[in-house]
């Protein structure tokens, strides 16, 4: 029995040290803009960008669409009798992504040498344009220096039908298959899309963070549907259901710390309105998720993350017309870790943990923009949740962290990102200093990240 | 009363050839306008939409756009203007004079 348990809590341990490298890797924002949506459009960045990627409305309502709408020749056939029709592009919509980086954090991590350069951080390929008049995509593949391979990321392909009235109302609807719970969203106030834009993917960072926190992307897939009824209320909800990416399939879990029960629902509901320079948008959004870790019988951890969100943007015509953007989110999750428990991997089933952030950001036209943004997570205190490990963990098993984080970046052309940011932690995992029992205070993890981005 | 006659049948023949294409042409005017137009300038052509007033969008049924001639509409549209894309490698020379009779009506619908 001791043997078992033992066995037991080492899984355990190696499940957790997974997620938090997991959570470390996916702590790095994906922020994204595609030159072939310009191609295909004949419009500037700067019409669906403030600053990629935050979108601003023409760019909400082109994705809205489905990604298809298009000034540019195409390849087409009417539909006729029992013929079908087509509506090709005459450009293939290939876009890439080029990052390369310089990261530097207060303290050197142990062992490892501090100031480091990436030369690529990242380079993605993009398959992002209309594939039909009603069908569009934004597929993402993306090779990281670290594993040295290439990977599936972030993927939204959309049917979508515009220009119909419900109540007498204008209704566009449409149905999306996705591979992270939020990547769908219009907005940059939620996870997927939010700040920071760019990030270091070497730096540490907190190990707790909620599942709809980014928490599951690339590690689903799901297929839902949405619709913006009166220009004002956005409805959207998916189904999820786990999609390892180079796990065996059929799925058997192992290894994998979520593999989803049955399905997980994800939901959104937003408002928004606009004056001639005004723009609000207020919203909610949610998951709850049954899952099992490295499994996919037995004992289920619950989780339920409640969150809601706020984006407003003021275009300042006296000062031709910058713009300044702040938004905001707050998520709630409520677990039951009752699998978890069972294996030795929690000290108690019920946790809960809240995540708070917000971020002003001014765009000095297109050129310049500069950002500021705050962040907490506190939540329940768990000694084998959050356990102790040298600068990835938690000597008190807490997950408090927060911290601010500053951006400035440069456009010399709308396609070319110089950016540095500063990142500084008052509380990681759970103190201030000496926070994982080694030694390293919270501050230690202060990060200064410089980058470099090629979009064509 | 023939001749009356012969004109109504006439007249009816006349606009039983000519009413379908008229509104066939309205139709397709309407799908173009759909396709392409109302993401800025809204179904309406008021432009009122979040869309159309971050881009500054026209309103069409305006006396500024309605008092250009149909030339200068079909250029602007052909061709772009201000912030609007040139949307002539997409839209037909032939399609772009029906959408500008299509703009023409949504000013008398308003």
């Amino acid at each position: 029995m001791c043997r078992k348990q033992s066995e037991y809590s080492l899984s355990g341990i190696c499940s957790k040290l997974f997620v938090m490298v997991l959570l470390v890797v996916l702590f790095v924002p994906s922020a994204r803009a595609v030159p072939s949506y310009s191609r295909q459009t004949g419009l500037p960045c700067a019409s669906c960008h403030y600053a990629p990627p935050e979108l601003t409305p023409f760019g909400r309502t082109f994705k809205l669409e489905g990604y298809t709408f298009t000034t540019k020749a195409q390849v087409t056939d009417d539909k006729k009798d029992h013929n079908a029709a087509l509506h090709l592009l005459e450009v293939f919509p290939l876009s890439i992504i080029f990052d390369t980086s310089l990261t530097a954090t207060k303290s050197p991590q142990p062992g490892t040498q501090n100031g480091n350069f990436q030369f690529p951080q990242a380079a993605s390929l993009f398959l992002a344009g209309a594939w039909t008049s009603h069908i569009g995509s934004f597929v993402q593949v993306t090779y990281d220096s670290q594993s040295d391979q290439f990977s599936w990321d972030n993927t939204d392909i959309r049917y979508a039908n515009h220009g119909g009235t419900l109540l007498g109302k204008p209704v566009t609807y449409g149905i999306t298959l996705n591979n992270n719970p939020g990547v769908e969203d219009l907005w940059n106030s939620t996870p997927a899309w939010g700040f920071p834009w760019v990030g270091s993917n070497v730096a540490p960072g907190p190990s707790a963070a909620a599942l709809i926190n980014g928490t599951l992307a690339q590690d689903v897939a799901g297929v839902g549907g949405y619709t913006m009824w009166n220009e004002h209320w956005y409805l959207a909800a998916t189904m999820y259901r786990s999609e390892h990416l180079g796990g065996a399939q059929p799925n058997p879990g192992t290894g994998y710390g979520f593999n989803i029960r049955g399905v997980a629902p994800y939901w959104r509901a937003a408002w928004q309105t606009s004056t001639k320079n005004s723009y609000l948008e207020i919203g909610t959004y949610g998951m709850h998720v049954k899952s099992t870790p490295s499994a996919v019988t037995g004992l289920m951890d619950g989780y339920t993350d409640f969150a809601a969100d706020f984006q407003y943007d003021r275009t300042l015509p006296q000062l031709k017309s910058d713009v300044l953007s702040v938004r905001g989110t707050y998520i709630r999750e409520n677990s039951t870790l009752l699998a978890t428990f069972a294996a030795g991997g929690a000290a108690q089933t019920f946790h809960h943990l809240n995540t708070a952030q917000a971020n002003v950001e001014y765009h000095f036209g297109t050129k310049f923009s500069g950002t500021a943004g705050l962040f907490d997570i506190t939540g329940t205190r768990d000694l084998l949740l959050f356990p102790q490990a040298a600068v990835a963990g938690s000597a008190n098993g807490a997950p408090q962290s927060s911290g601010y984080t500053l951006n400035l970046s440069w456009w010399p052309e709308q396609n070319i990102d110089l950016a540095v940011q500063y990142t500084g932690y008052l509380r990681f995992n759970g103190a201030k200093t000496n926070y994982d029992g080694a030694g390293r205070d919270a501050a230690g993890n202060n990060t200064v990240y410089v980058l470099a981005r090629f979009v064509f | 009363m023939r001749d009356l006659a012969v004109r109504l049948i006439a007249t009816s023949i006349l606009c039983s050839l000519i009413l379908p294409a008229a509104l066939q042409a309205q139709s397709d005017a309407a799908k173009t306008f759909k396709a392409n137009c109302v993401l800025c300038h809204s179904a309406d052509g008021s432009g009122d939409s979040a869309t159309g007033k971050a881009m500054h969008a026209k309103d069409l049924r305006s006396d500024e756009v309605q008092k250009q001639s149909d030339a200068a509409l079909a250029e602007a549209i052909t061709k772009g203007k201000g912030k609007m894309p040139a949307f002539g490698a997409k839209i037909h020379p032939e399609d772009v004079n029906k959408l500008v009779a299509y703009i023409r009506d949504l000013a008398n619908k308003k």
